[in-house]
């Protein structure tokens, strides 16, 4: 019985630790010109993808379809009136829904990086690759260059070899500040930028978040979630750090919630050393002065 | 594919705020729809659903709460009304018309029409059509799916055909519209071109998702997250100059504090100076006179490729 409940915890010894190893946190980071905070704001166009890949009906799709027609041009102005730069994680498909969007995003100086071909990963490895390329191609086609970054669960080895350098998915996030993470093999690492689920507008507002059940659904309000955002961001000001806002066209485009999304930003703005960068400033930041040990980025 | 076939119901890119006018001198739209149904299920209205005191209630003191309170600030509202109940309360509807209010049409019993075949389909809009003309004296010009608090999704429900459907039964314009917060076009088909009105809805602005709602927990009264909602969205739209839409339904929003929030809010929405309160019918009028289709509903060429190994 002794030698069993050992043996199990040698297991979980093992797997923490292998996980553990695959790792690089980055304990503290200085950010350029004594910045104190960097904040990123990640935009999900996702518009009505995913709802179309779960085959709901129209009207779910049209909630979606406001996002592409309506709440993106809503906050790129947002971002251009207040000169912040923000970072849109964009599905391939995207480039063919809603490419004028696109061509805007990039004439006012933001980034496009990859969110899948159609919001989804293939399990099988020949498609998974045809759609990363796909989406690639089709970016880089608007956005005059390729992306860097990607918020997806792509293969690392994948994403390496078509030239990404970071990854923000929130299902891997495991500190606050921006660390490195290599495969299971110990290579292909990745700079990953975490967010939380707390900072993503979709908890607090879509019906059927993450296809919850009917009797799962609180809907809130903007005012208690800009505080609930308020306090979250302090608390990585006040320790110097790095806040990662996660936001959907079709959601926060809504003009009550551009509204919130403006109040936040002018609040941060009081404070100083407030840094808006793209995800890709982050990232090659963090590769320049804080480079990553057990692989290397070519 | 055909381009945006189970993709868009719309165009590409919504008209601008400053393109957006309204008649005179009026800087927003502000539109209240009330929906007059007990329906809980997606078979829409049971013999049980209107054996209830709630339903008493709907038609009762929650119908006169409603009235009253519009009247009282001078107010037009939209009464989405299923054909069912204008068959069973046809004087109460014929009361609701008489107080300059329009009766549009809530599917025959507030059903989902998602899933029926398309003769049933036609054959129940037809008759919704039927009765609400013969109890109001004139036919419904506008057409509601909404939602109802046991659905899967809060976005109501249309199928394959109703766009058509509706077009094809001299429909001028549908609702809920999700694509866009001012009024827009919906395209059943792009090879036609044909289009009808959708008038925007939110769930957010609905009263039913923030009262006792989910139906099962604890604490499960928001109804101040609700009146939080529709102070900033009025604000934020009355700004940019586009349209409110607020969605009300008297068994919910009739009790108790939520009476008293509603009252609060409208006292604010008919102090606005520059406000446009129209109809359904009356918004939809303005809006095709003054954004004809034929020159405001821009389809982009296709661009669409199809793959083997992805959705089409």
């Amino acid at each position: 019985m002794r030698d069993g409940h050992l043996a199990d915890i040698e297991a979980l010894t093992k797997a923490a630790h292998a996980f553990s190893e695959r790792h690089q946190m980055i304990p503290h980071i200085d950010w350029p010109d004594g910045a104190r905070i960097a904040v990123n704001f990640t935009i999900d166009y996702d518009a009505m993808l995913r709802r179309r890949m779960a085959n709901e009906p129209p009207m779910q799709l049209a909630k979606g379809e406001f996002g592409g027609r309506v709440g993106i041009w809503r906050l790129i102005d947002l971002f251009d009136r207040n000169k912040v730069k923000a970072t849109f994680f964009t599905p391939g498909r995207i480039c063919e829904l809603y490419p004028q969007s696109l061509v805007k995003i990039t004439k006012s100086g933001h980034e496009i990086a990859d969110h899948m071909w159609e919001h989804r990963v293939p399990t099988e490895p020949d498609i998974e690759e045809a759609h990363l390329t796909r989406a690639t191609a089709a970016l880089t086609r608007i956005y005059g260059r390729r992306p860097v970054g990607t918020r997806s669960s792509h293969t690392a080895g994948l994403l390496r070899r078509e030239g990404y350098i970071y990854r923000s998915h929130g299902h891997a996030s495991a500190s606050h500040l921006p660390y490195y993470l290599v495969d299971q093999t110990g290579k292909n690492v990745l700079v990953e930028l975490p967010w939380h689920y707390s900072i993503d507008d979709a908890m607090y507002y879509n019906f059927g978040w993450l296809e919850s059940v009917n009797l799962a659904q609180k809907l809130s309000d903007p005012d208690r979630v800009l505080e609930m955002w308020w306090a979250g961001f302090r608390h990585q000001y006040l320790r110097g750090g790095y806040y990662n806002v996660v936001l959907h066209p079709f959601i926060s485009g809504r003009a009550l919630r551009i509204d919130m999304l403006d109040r936040l930003i002018t609040r941060m703005k009081t404070l100083p050393g407030v840094w808006f960068p793209s995800c890709e400033d982050v990232a090659r930041h963090c590769l320049a002065h804080y480079p990553p040990q057990k692989d290397t980025l070519a | 594919m055909p381009w945006k076939d189970r993709y868009t119901l719309s165009d590409e890119i919504a008209m601008a705020d400053a393109d957006v006018r309204w008649p005179g001198k009026a800087q927003c739209c502000a539109m209240i729809f009330v929906a007059l149904t007990d329906a809980e299920h997606a078979d829409g209205l049971r013999p049980a659903d209107l054996a209830t005191g709630r339903a008493q209630f709907t038609m009762g003191e929650g119908l006169d709460l409603m009235l009253e309170a519009l009247a009282k600030r001078r107010l037009k509202a939209t009464f989405t009304v299923p054909a069912a109940m204008a068959r069973v309360w046809p004087a109460r509807i014929r009361e609701v018309a008489a107080a300059g209010h329009e009766i549009a049409a809530l599917g025959l019993r507030h059903e989902d029409v998602s899933k029926l075949a398309r003769d049933d389909e036609a054959a129940r809009l037809a008759l919704t059509t039927e009765i609400i003309g013969e109890v109001v004296g004139q036919r419904p010009d506008g057409w509601f799916a909404l939602p109802r608090q046991n659905d899967a999704f809060a976005t109501g429900a249309i199928s394959e055909s109703t766009l058509s459907l509706l077009i094809d039964g001299g429909y001028r314009y549908m609702g809920p519209g999700l694509a866009d917060d001012a009024p827009h076009y919906c395209c059943p088909d792009y090879a036609s071109r044909r289009t009808i009105v959708a008038l925007p809805y939110y769930y957010h602005y609905d009263d039913q998702f923030f009262s006792m709602f989910p139906q099962q927990g604890s604490g499960l009264e928001t109804t101040d997250m609700m009146a939080r909602n529709w102070r900033a969205e009025l604000a934020a739209q009355y700004r940019r100059g586009r349209c409110f839409a607020l969605y009300l339904n008297p068994r919910f929003i009739g009790w108790c504090n939520r009476m008293q929030l509603l009252d609060e809010f409208l006292d604010e929405l008919a102090a606005l100076p520059r406000l446009w309160n129209p109809t359904g019918r009356e918004c939809t009028d303005h809006w095709l006179a003054t954004y004809p289709p034929a020159t405001h509903f821009k389809l982009e060429p296709s661009v669409w490729k199809d793959y083997p190994d992805s959705a089409s």
